[in-house]
């Protein structure tokens, strides 16, 4: 951890919570399953269903999808953490509602990243034709950024929800709306300036016509980064709302 | 820095959820190292009023004085020293005993070796050792109750809340909570204990104070309380003809060794009376009344309450 910018004191909170993070959610195994079997099912069933050249069309949109998906994640896990009063308790320590988010938003990203390597991977076997000129980082770091984006957007979410067992649901009314206007499923993006729609575009600059100028994608990655800054500060003030961990 | 009298001092706090007053300016003054209860029925606000005091909730209106900071301003300061052993059971399911324990622990800048060692201290005592390192999802409820204690005192807080800390434990394990809090006021730590049972609060609090319908209703120490009731005892009874309730604790209250009468519901009337049973059956005698069911008993904190609000305690 970068003690840094955040000091001794915080950045040893912000790894225990982080650590905590983990064990509960590898001892969980109904959630290991999810997190590690939803990104394979989706491609080897689409690949099942199109064939391979489909798939490569399809690709870039398909590496977005995934991340995406985080946004039920963390908005479930914080949801949990609120109603079992686990937050509450944290809360009476002098650990700051700042550091008990990031812990979140941190273990969720390194799961996402494992999502994203799995996709490329799986996707790789199966046969998605990666452009041969295509950067292997950028392959990576457009979807990671999305991936933060959505924390981003699980984190306002959360600050609202207070039931566990709708969290992970109320969540795809977000999740949907993003993979379907940014285009994950078709070839054009139907609302341009989403981050879905972004990550879209600059993946299939990567992954298409391996091209990863900073002119051909600097744009998309720089307003991506905007959507996920902003949503995540959003996020973090609404949670300092009084009420926001009740 | 002088030295402080009061671990805890509230000014008229209130806490309204809509149009629930859940607390309702509550006054209070609780000197340092004592152990104090708050006694009251369910939804009382004694709940609610350690969820402030502990930093979880803001209050409505007014404010306290914790440790010499000020509630609403010195926030951190004041989780830097308190230990909140909640109502319900906040564990992380899927973390073990010492786990759960150590969190805390770290969440408050201990020194591994120091939090390792007194985690293994304290699990022995709460009799916890030999599954501390299973999934607190496996435990029975009253090995995660005496989980819940002892993640609010890793870090040896100055000023402790423990809401119902005993709740749904059998006696024996009551017994071993109990004689775990007391060891900790004699390390000079101030103690707020709510229950509502009045045995609880009896048996351990130096003073105490007894709400209902968030409001402070008496405050002393349970000697005082109950001394307050008189020297009489309370005798308990339910009467064949419950029609005539009223009329009979309206005859008995005229009596001179009679000092308080209460109605309390199921055919129940309970009198504080000198000299006990025997004068109060004469007289039902011969007002031809048959009392059934009866108990005698002295005062107890129970009594107070019925006395203060003609409710029992427990329902
Ligand atoms: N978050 C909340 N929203 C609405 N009402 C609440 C909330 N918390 C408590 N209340 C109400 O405030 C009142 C006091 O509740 P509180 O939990 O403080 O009582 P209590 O004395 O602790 O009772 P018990 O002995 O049952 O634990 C109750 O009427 C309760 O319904
Ligand atoms: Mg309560």
């Amino acid at each position: 951890m970068n003690t840094l910018f955040i000091g001794t004191e915080k950045s040893n909170q912000l790894k225990y919570l982080v650590v905590k993070n983990f064990k509960s959610m590898i001892r969980d195994k109904a959630q290991l399953v999810w997190l590690l079997g939803y990104p394979l099912l989706f491609v080897v069933l689409l690949t099942f269903a199109y064939g391979p050249e489909v798939l490569t069309i399809m690709a870039p949109g398909l590496l977005i999808t995934g991340p995406v998906v985080i946004i039920s994640q963390l908005t479930a896990h914080l949801a949990e953490e609120k109603e079992s009063g686990t937050l509450q308790r944290l809360t009476t320590t002098p650990v700051t509602r700042k550091i008990i988010l990031i812990s979140g938003l941190v273990s969720q990203a390194i799961v996402g990243a494992f999502q994203i390597v799995i996709l490329l991977i799986v996707g790789y076997f199966l046969g998605i034709n990666y452009h041969p000129d295509g950067n292997l980082f950028f392959l990576f770091f457009i979807p990671f950024m999305v991936t933060i984006t959505s924390l981003g957007f699980g984190l306002i979410l959360a600050s609202f929800i207070k039931n566990a067992s709708s969290a992970g649901g109320l969540a795809w009314f977000v999740i949907l709306p993003l993979q379907f206007l940014g285009g994950a499923f078709m070839d054009e993006p139907l609302v341009e300036l989403l981050p879905t729609s972004l990550a879209v575009e600059a993946m299939r600059e990567v992954m298409t016509f391996g091209n990863s100028s900073i002119a051909a994608i600097g744009l998309p990655l720089l307003s991506i980064a905007l959507w996920g800054i902003g949503g995540i500060a959003l996020g973090i003030l609404l949670f300092q709302r009084k009420a926001a961990i009740l | 820095m002088k030295k402080l009298e009061y671990a805890i001092e509230t000014h008229n706090l209130k806490k309204y959820f809509d149009e629930i007053h859940a607390v309702d300016g509550i006054d209070l003054k609780i000197p340092k190292g004592s152990l104090f209860g708050v006694l009251g029925p369910n939804g009382a606000g004694k709940s609610t009023t350690i969820r402030m005091l502990s930093t979880i909730l803001y209050p409505t209106s007014g404010n306290a004085t914790i440790l010499g900071y000020d509630l609403l301003k010195d926030r951190k300061e004041i989780k830097k020293r308190i230990g909140v052993c909640p109502q319900e059971l906040v564990i992380y399911p899927r973390l073990t005993a010492r786990e759960n324990i150590h969190l805390i622990a770290q969440m408050h800048g201990i020194p591994k070796t120091v939090y390792k060692e007194r985690t293994d201290e304290l699990l022995g005592r709460m009799n916890l050792l030999d599954r501390a390192d299973s999934l607190s999802k496996t435990y029975s409820g009253g090995m995660k109750r005496r989980l819940n204690v002892l993640m609010s005192v890793i870090h040896e807080p100055e000023l402790l809340f423990f809401d119902e800390p005993t709740a749904g434990l059998d006696p024996q394990s009551r017994r071993v909570v109990w004689d775990f809090i007391k060891n900790f006021q004699e390390r000079n730590s101030t103690i707020i204990l709510t229950t509502h049972s009045m045995e609880e609060a009896d048996d351990l609090s130096d003073a105490l104070t007894i709400i209902d319908h968030g409001k402070i209703i008496a405050t002393g120490t349970p000697q005082d309380l109950k001394g307050r009731l008189g020297e009489g005892d309370n005798i308990e009874f339910k009467i064949s003809n419950p029609e005539m309730r009223l009329d009979i604790i309206e005859r008995a209250r005229s009596l001179d060794f009679v000092r308080s009468g209460k109605n309390l519901g199921k055919q129940r009337v309970v009198l504080n009376a000198l000299g006990g049973l025997r004068r109060i059956s004469e007289i039902m005698d011969a007002v031809k009344v048959e009392m059934y069911d009866i108990s005698v008993r002295a005062n107890t904190l129970e009594d107070v309450f019925i006395d203060l609000t003609g409710r029992r305690l427990r329902s």
